[in-house]
């Protein structure tokens, strides 16, 4: 891998005019997703999902809020990891007048493929604050090792 | 360090928002996921109610190997009429779902009148 520096300081430096230009263009046309959409069929159907691979374990993390761990089902087959479930609608009162929904409810199921180095039998799931975090530990031969150097 | 100040300003959210009401109550739901009580900051000032929430722990580090969720603070600003009693605002935070609870004043509730 290269070495480059990332941000050189370079004094009134005639790209900072471009930088600008396309972090302004990245954050109008990313925030398109903000309020996110509803819908059944629309990107929140389908929970947001990160997946992260550190030296020793593959950490999934998904976004469900409103969503109760009683009502959520996980299954790892194989490399496959499949969060399903569904979040309850609120009771409906003949009264309630309803200005604004932007919030989803009803049911969502989302299967991802993990790298192949995972260990099936050491997972560990936690459902806090609205996020699913899920650890899967990948293999022993898998994990990366620091290996020393002895110099003479 | 851009030099440009709005591009260094933080990133702000904007959290799905469901509104109701339902016989004298103005209910918020807000899909703040993994926003702790701590990092939830829920004020009134005049006639502006903000909503911030700041997700709790740090990213991990290691190799992404998918991003989809947004990364950064959510913030909601409401402007309150005349109606809503101050004094009565109720926020709850469970399972990543902001509930906030807005009541209207009596004097502003509809009522009936009886004929004499």
């Amino acid at each position: 891998m290269e070495l480059v520096p990332w941000n050189r300081n370079v004094p009134h430096d005639l790209w900072d005019a471009f930088d600008d230009l396309r972090s302004e263009m990245e954050r109008s046309f990313g925030g398109f997703r903000f309020p996110d959409a509803t819908g059944l069929l629309d990107r929140t159907g389908s929970p947001a999902i990160d997946v992260v691979e550190t030296h020793d374990e593959i950490l999934v993390m998904a976004d469900l809020p409103g969503v109760r761990k009683e009502d959520l089902e996980l299954n790892l087959a194989g490399t496959l990891l499949t969060i399903k479930g569904s979040k309850r609608n609120e009771q409906n009162s003949e009264k309630r007048r309803i200005f604004r929904k932007e919030t989803w409810a009803g049911s969502f199921a989302r299967t991802i493929e993990l790298p192949a180095n995972i260990n099936n039998e050491s997972v560990d799931a936690e459902l806090k604050d609205g996020v699913l975090s899920v650890r899967i530990s990948k293999r022993e031969e898998a994990k990366t090792k620091a290996i020393s150097v002895r110099v003479e | 360090m851009n030099k440009n100040p709005i591009a260094n300003a933080e990133r702000m959210l904007i959290p799905a928002c469901s509104i109701d009401e339902d016989v004298g109550v103005v209910t918020l739901k807000l899909e703040t996921p993994g926003v702790t009580k701590e990092g939830l900051n829920v004020s009134v000032e005049a006639n502006t109610l903000t909503i911030e929430g700041r997700r709790g722990g740090n990213p991990p580090s290691g190799e992404w190997l998918l991003r989809e969720r947004p990364a950064g603070s959510y913030r909601k600003i409401f402007t309150l009429d005349e109606t809503i009693d101050r004094d009565k605002i109720e926020a709850q935070l469970a399972d990543g779902m902001l509930t906030v609870r807005l009541h209207i004043q009596e004097a502003a509730k509809p009522r009936e009148i009886a004929i004499n």
